[in-house]
């Protein structure tokens, strides 16, 4: 007897979720598919949606926004889309009925928005601000932004709250994913951002994905990893370390599937098979290399280094790290990353969402100082950023509490006093204290210590870690609070102000991507209702906190930029004084690559690019390396090829480090007995607000839901589609189960996505933090697991306005 | 039971299921069909990834793309294919242009991009 083709389909949307009559998304689908023949015009830009930096051209047909292609001569995806690449062209202009086109502005939270004038939108926000810091001082007012604004608008924005309203509470996103980056790159290599680029993906022997669900995540890159792999598959080895199984695995030769937590260790033995084995590059490391410990930094010598890594052998780390991890798989994983022409390690949030974040980037750059892996062709330590502009607009543009714009440290004088010559207001206006850092923000904004909070472009309602503790204080109705963004979102949900901005190609600006290149996206169509760019919206409010608080210094922070229209010459004003000011004899020089350069080239340009003929050239592929990189002879002291002349090592050594293993902040116990983890799916980006909007996205992931391990799943009575409560000390969901070998035993893996309350992950994640990046540990905390039902049926769930 | 149900499935669905391969449907019918090609679903039905259902429905066809260079990348049914109301079993040769620009203009005109590129397969050069 065979099933009808209605209860076939039934049983088969019973795998994720039960069924769910008579939805309706408020999305229509109208056909834009377009022939290039058809076009009225083809723009270049860049992807919005994650940190790969895909080159692009949107088509443009009568105003509206109607297809995206790939730019097959950019560096970066040579052509290639993702579904999100592809369709995000619905969320612009007036495509979607559901974007922000009006200010809306309500005194207390507990009323309904009411639509208001720009004018009138520009004087709440300025005479709020002025009151708190009248009142409460400077450090009582804050910029949150993100790794998805524009470079201009993250520079403009710090520029105003620092030089303007004198305090350093400017902060970002990408505190929340790419701190721990950071910290490992300036401590190990004395400089931020990777020494190599995309271009080593085509010419590595070996890739090491740790904590890198790329496949996902990285789509367009994974798709170059896997040609490689697919074109050379017996000479390129990919080892794929991960306590889940992911789609990334599909091309590994080896994964190392550890339990959560107990990487430090694994990396460790690694280096012990590498010092065993004499694996390591004896000149390399006599050349260009130190041995540091402790948070003095003290220098050692190798025989301690050697003695500390005695402690991580194989077979004592095997037993650590549990999962499917032997000794034997160690060393052959140390062995085949020495011995490569090339290897090119790779990994995101699974490394640097955790605790030891720093230290666990540490420890990957230990093991390419060892074998001398850096510098040369398709040997790199890469880090993988998650948003479009973390790099360029927030590592680059000074967009954290504690670093000024070009890699300047906030609490170096001669820094920053510098950047208040450059910018001509009084010396000693910008603080020389950091300010609050993100965890640190939203804990003074519980305590009433933050009264005005300005948040740009971002969802921190949804995506800070245990973010039912720091919705309370955002609720609070003494603090008010801005949000700028294009669509309702949960933080929506908690502002006092709501302004509409204009999204990509509805404004021009600049995105600077994981491989230190900076690309253009110049305005195509027009923002819909009254949007605004940030840019126009910051200069205005500045101008009238100016007045407000009778402050000159804060309108001669915007003096530049007056009179500037806003869709093109504002962006390119700041962006000028940006680079040919703050970055121009910093080591990530953007003097040249100015709006022009940028224009004429299919993608960009990689920093350092201190004149317009280089930058002409593409810019630099791999810093440090003589004849390659400009800086690196400009800044020569002997004959040596490789000059690392980053501004935090003044000896101008790689540093290894001593870092012991450090388990996670919370570890599973007898009441909570699983690890949670958390990360990302391939069809939405962040809290689904954009993505959730699109239909085919929407429709291919309309659920978050929980991982479990089948082995977990039969001790438990858990089956597919089950309803499954997911408990930790802070909070609780309830999502469908998918049974699946991914997790390891003992682990359940949730993707963040979903806006709905009930299957909000960071409602249960943890919020301690790396003591020296403050990012949070999203990627470990303890929870508990119960079946509560079978199928139940599910809605998709996105934040609208209230009518 | 189970060859019975895909019997009934495949029957059933018929011409959409059956199309989805284009490179039959480039020399066997014309080169898009209309949206009612998939049989009619229910808004909560539509919520399905497509894989989902053609893991069985059409098996071939599904193992195919998994292992190919789109399944491997995650490249999704519905990048070419479109979703349930603007579906076409035989992709517009534009969609592949999103991703394989290069190609799609200097490609022989008077071919389609699965006549040299198996559909599902792709990485066979015929």
């Amino acid at each position: 007897m065979g099933l009808s083709r209605r209860e076939f389909i039934k049983r088969t949307a019973a795998l994720t979720a039960a069924s769910y009559a008579g939805l309706s998304l408020p999305i229509s689908n109208e056909d834009y598919s377009a022939h290039a023949s058809d076009a009225d015009s083809w723009h270049k830009g860049t992807c919005r949606l994650c940190g790969s930096g895909c080159r692009l051209e949107l088509e443009v047909k009568n105003g509206k926004a109607v297809a995206l292609r790939g730019i097959p001569q950019s560096r970066t995806n040579m052509g290639y889309l993702c579904m999100k690449g592809m369709l995000f062209y619905k969320l612009m202009g007036n495509n979607h009925p559901e974007r922000l086109k009006k200010p809306l502005y309500r005194a207390r939270k507990d009323q309904p928005f009411r639509e208001i004038s720009w004018d009138r939108a520009l004087d709440i926000a300025s005479k709020e601000f002025a009151k708190t810091v009248k009142k409460y001082g400077n450090n009582s007012v804050a910029y949150y932004g993100s790794g998805q604004a524009f470079t201009e608008e993250t520079y403009i924005f710090q520029k105003v709250m620092r030089g303007g309203l004198k305090t350093n509470n400017v902060e970002g996103n990408p505190r929340l994913c790419m701190a721990s980056a950071v910290g490992g790159y300036v401590t190990s290599f004395g400089a931020d951002e990777p020494i190599g680029s995309y271009s080593n993906f085509e010419r590595a022997s070996c890739f090491f994905i740790i904590g890198s669900n790329t496949a996902e995540a990285h789509p367009v890159l994974f798709r170059r990893i896997m040609r490689r792999k697919m074109d050379n598959k017996d000479t390129v080895k990919v080892i794929n370390a991960d306590p889940r199984v992911s789609p990334t695995s599909r091309i590994a030769d080896l994964h190392l599937q550890f339990a959560p937590g107990t990487d430090l260790a694994l990396l460790n033995a690694m280096a012990y098979v590498i010092l065993e084995d004499k694996l390591y590059n004896e000149d390399f490391l006599k050349n260009y290399a130190d041995f540091r410990m402790g948070k003095k930094k003290k220098k050692v010598s190798l025989q301690k280094y050697m003695a500390f890594i005695k402690d991580y052998t194989p077979e004592k780390v095997a037993r650590i790290c549990g999962g499917n991890i032997t000794a034997d798989k160690i060393r052959k994983a140390a062995l085949w990353f020495a011995k490569s022409e090339g290897t090119m390690s790779l990994w995101t949030m699974g490394i640097n969402q955790r605790s030891r974040g720093v230290w666990a980037n540490n420890l990957i750059h230990n093991l390419h100082i060892l074998t001398g892996q850096l510098c040369r062709p398709g040997a790199d330590s890469f880090s993988l950023t998650g948003q479009p502009n973390a790099c360029g607009g927030v590592r680059e543009g000074g967009g954290l509490c504690h670093i000024l714009p070009a890699h300047r440290l906030v609490k170096k004088n001669k820094l920053r006093h510098q950047v208040e010559r450059l910018w001509g207001i009084p010396e000693g206006r910008i603080p020389p204290k950091p300010g609050y850092h993100t965890m640190a923000m939203f804990e003074a904004v519980n305590e009433g210590k933050i009264k005005a909070i300005w948040i740009n472009c971002t969802s921190p309602a949804q995506s800070l870690p245990n973010c039912d503790k720091y919705r309370k204080g955002m609720r609070r109705e003494d603090v008010f609070i801005v949000v700028s963004d294009i669509f309702p979102t949960k933080t929506t949900e908690l502002a006092n102000l709501i302004l509409p901005t204009a999204f990509i190609f509805e404004k021009t600006g600049v995105y600077g991507c994981t491989e230190r290149r900076s690309q253009l996206t110049v305005k195509a169509v027009n923002a819909p209702g009254e949007a605004k760019p940030e840019v126009w919206m910051v200069r205005e409010w500045a101008l009238r906190l100016s007045k407000e608080l009778n402050d000159p210094v804060i309108k001669k922070c915007v003096e530049p930029f007056m009179g500037k229209e806003p869709d093109y010459e504002l962006p390119k004003a700041i962006w000028e004084e940006y680079t040919q000011k703050l970055t121009k004899g910093r080591d990530n020089d953007l003097s040249g690559a100015t709006y022009e350069v940028l224009e004429k080239l299919p993608d960009g340009v990689q920093w350092p690019a201190p004149t317009k003929q280089w930058a002409l050239k593409g810019g630099t592929d791999i810093k440090f390396v003589r004849g390659l990189d400009p800086l690196a002879d400009k800044y020569a002291k002997n004959d040596l090829p490789y000059q690392f002349y980053g501004p935090a090592h003044p000896d101008r050594k790689l540093w290894i480090w001593l870092r012991p293993q450090k388990g996670p902040a919370e570890m599973p116990d007898s009441k909570y007995p699983f690890y949670l983890s958390t990360g990302r799916i391939i069809d939405h980006w962040h809290t689904s607000s954009m993505t959730g909007r699109i239909i085919e996205l929407m429709r291919a992931n309309p659920y978050a839901y929980v991982e479990v391990n089948p082995k977990d799943a039969e001790r438990l009575g858990i089956k597919p589609g089950d309803m499954i409560e997911v408990v930790s000390r802070r909070g609780r969901n309830i999502l469908p189960a998918k049974v699946y070998v991914g997790p390891c035993e003992g682990m359940v893996f949730v993707y963040w996505h979903d806006e709905d309350e009930n299957r909000m992950i960071n409602r249960v994640t943890k919020d301690a933090f790396d003591p020296g990046s403050k990012e949070p540990e999203f990627k470990i905390c303890a929870c508990r697991i119960k079946r509560v039902s079978g199928p139940r049926p599910l809605k998709p769930f996105l934040v609208h306005m209230k009518a | 039971m189970k060859g019975q149900f895909l019997r009934s499935c495949i029957l059933v669905l018929a011409v959409a299921l059956v199309v989805a391969c284009p490179a039959w449907a480039s020399k066997n019918t014309p080169s898009s069909k209309p949206a009612s090609a998939h049989p009619e679903l229910s808004a909560q039905e539509k919520l399905t990834p497509c894989s989902q259902c053609h893991k069985d429905a059409t098996p071939t066809v599904y193992k195919e793309w998994y292992n190919s260079v789109h399944g491997i990348d995650n490249v999704k049914c519905f990048q070419c294919h479109g979703t349930y109301e603007d579906i076409k079993a035989s992709p517009d040769e534009a969609t592949c242009a999103s991703c394989h620009n290069a190609q799609y203009m200097k490609r022989p005109k008077n071919k389609k991009c699965w006549d040299c590129h198996p559909a599902h397969y792709f990485f066979i050069h015929k």
